[in-house]
């Protein structure tokens, strides 16, 4: 079971950075699958907690770096037919049907799609329509960098707190904070794309998502949005000059972080009220 | 940091990134005042009774730069002798005044996670159940032994 939820995680990621790769309506019908996928990676891992097995988010390195669309995906095409085999080996019959018919249908859909050329690998870091300055263009490199892989962190931090929580008040603000952290991560990832530096985010520490202290966490976990704020301030300020467009869009996300941190500010007070 | 195609391809696929399961000596660096870490893994092989390092990973909590330095430093020390990884930890806190202090903390935090992956396994020569040594940054680049963590 636990090699299941594994494989499906690769798979998920797998079909978010094909979702960054395309340029056309490919895009949508990736990103769709991927959130497909993230859903039945909770499922088996709600159906690994069940069971009682411990488990990590440990997974294997993701080699994403094709030339044509259809290169990633006959990759994606072989991995879910792996995963289709091994759901006839786990218990819950009825989950492993869902899945399966999910997996069918998304098989059959990458079969026909159309192939593109693929130009998020060639490091050309060049927006299109846009000129950044070597300065500005540097700092939103080591931004992109950072902030895809925080943004994927939060989202597993915040679904391992709510697969192992009965919390309705808390697991809404997790799952708030979870949308709203697939929201940049998608918006990050697309950038990269353009800017032809797509890397898979790594894997995350145990330590980081297997929490001890929820309250210490909480309060850490404000001050990493308050840095990200500033970091999206700064970001703003480098680019604005070359690209108003892009200024707008990291203050957004700035202002963004301001409802994250109402968000942890009134889970700090519910744990402090019981 | 100055962002050229070579610290590019370590940010998109980072070398050696990763826990080790057979693995068989770990070592800690970390960094007190922010709460960043790096976790070294390594495999030893004998080599006419030497010891060296067969393979090793990485993994980190910290920024980019940290990732790109255990990318790199890594790499260099796949396949050296214990030799050859301490002039390797040498070269590299003797090169930390030379680059801007904010990469210097993050480099120095993966070269002494490897040293002190090295000196547990040096230890547990001796005493097999030792713990994993964690070494500490610090401006004067000396490390500090911390028995508070990190037990096998």
């Amino acid at each position: 079971m636990q090699n299941l939820m594994i494989k499906t995680h690769e798979v998920w990621l797998e079909m978010l950075m094909a979702g960054f790769m395309s340029n056309t309506e490919n895009k949508q019908v990736l990103f769709d699958f991927s959130d497909i996928l993230f859903r039945h990676f909770t499922w088996l891992e709600h159906e690994v907690i069940e069971l009682g097995e411990s488990y990590s988010y440990d997974r294997d390195a993701i080699a994403i770096k094709v030339d044509r669309l259809q290169d990633i995906l006959q990759d994606i095409i072989k991995k879910l037919d792996v995963l289709d085999l091994q759901l006839l080996s786990s218990p819950d019959k009825e989950l492993n049907a869902r899945i399966a018919s999910d997996i069918h249908y998304m098989r059959d859909v990458l079969h026909h799609m159309n192939d593109e050329v693929v130009t998020a690998f060639n490091m050309a870091r060049k927006f299109p329509n846009i000129d950044l300055t070597q300065e500005a263009t540097d700092a939103l490199t080591l931004f992109l960098f950072e902030e895809t892989y925080k943004e994927y962190e939060l989202i597993m931090i915040y679904n391992y707190l709510k697969a192992h929580s009965d919390d309705a008040y808390m697991n809404r603000i997790f799952q708030i904070l979870i949308d709203e952290s697939f929201f940049h991560l998608k918006r990050f990832g697309d950038m990269g794309a353009k800017m032809g530096i797509l890397g898979v985010p790594r894997v995350i520490m145990k330590e980081l998502y297997q929490v001890e202290d929820i309250v210490q966490f909480l309060k850490e976990g404000i001050n990493e949005e308050l840095a990200a704020k500033e970091e999206c301030k700064k970001l703003s300020d480098a680019v604005g000059k070359d690209s108003p467009e892009l200024a707008k869009f990291f203050d957004f996300i700035n202002h963004q972080e301001n409802y994250h941190i109402s968000l942890m500010e009134d889970a700090l007070k519910y744990f402090d009220g019981r | 940091m100055t962002v050229d195609a070579q610290l590019i391809e370590h940010m998109m696929n980072p070398k050696n990134y990763g826990s080790m399961e057979s693995a068989d000596t770990q070592g800690i660096g970390k960094n007190p005042e922010n709460g960043e870490k790096v976790a070294i893994y390594i495999r030893v092989g004998k080599d006419e009774e030497q010891p060296y390092v067969q393979d090793i990973r990485f993994q980190a909590i910290g920024c980019t730069t940290t990732v790109v330095a255990g990318s790199m430093l890594t790499e260099e020390a796949k396949g050296l002798h214990f030799q050859g990884i301490q002039e390797l930890v040498d070269t590299t806190m003797n090169f930390l005044d030379k680059i801007p202090e904010e990469d210097a903390a993050c480099s120095e935090m993966v070269a002494l996670a490897i040293k002190a992956a090295i000196d547990t396994y040096t230890k547990r020569q001796e005493d097999a159940d030792y713990p994993v040594i964690t070494y500490t940054v610090s401006n004067s680049c000396v490390p500090k032994e911390d028995h508070s963590e990190g037990h096998k």
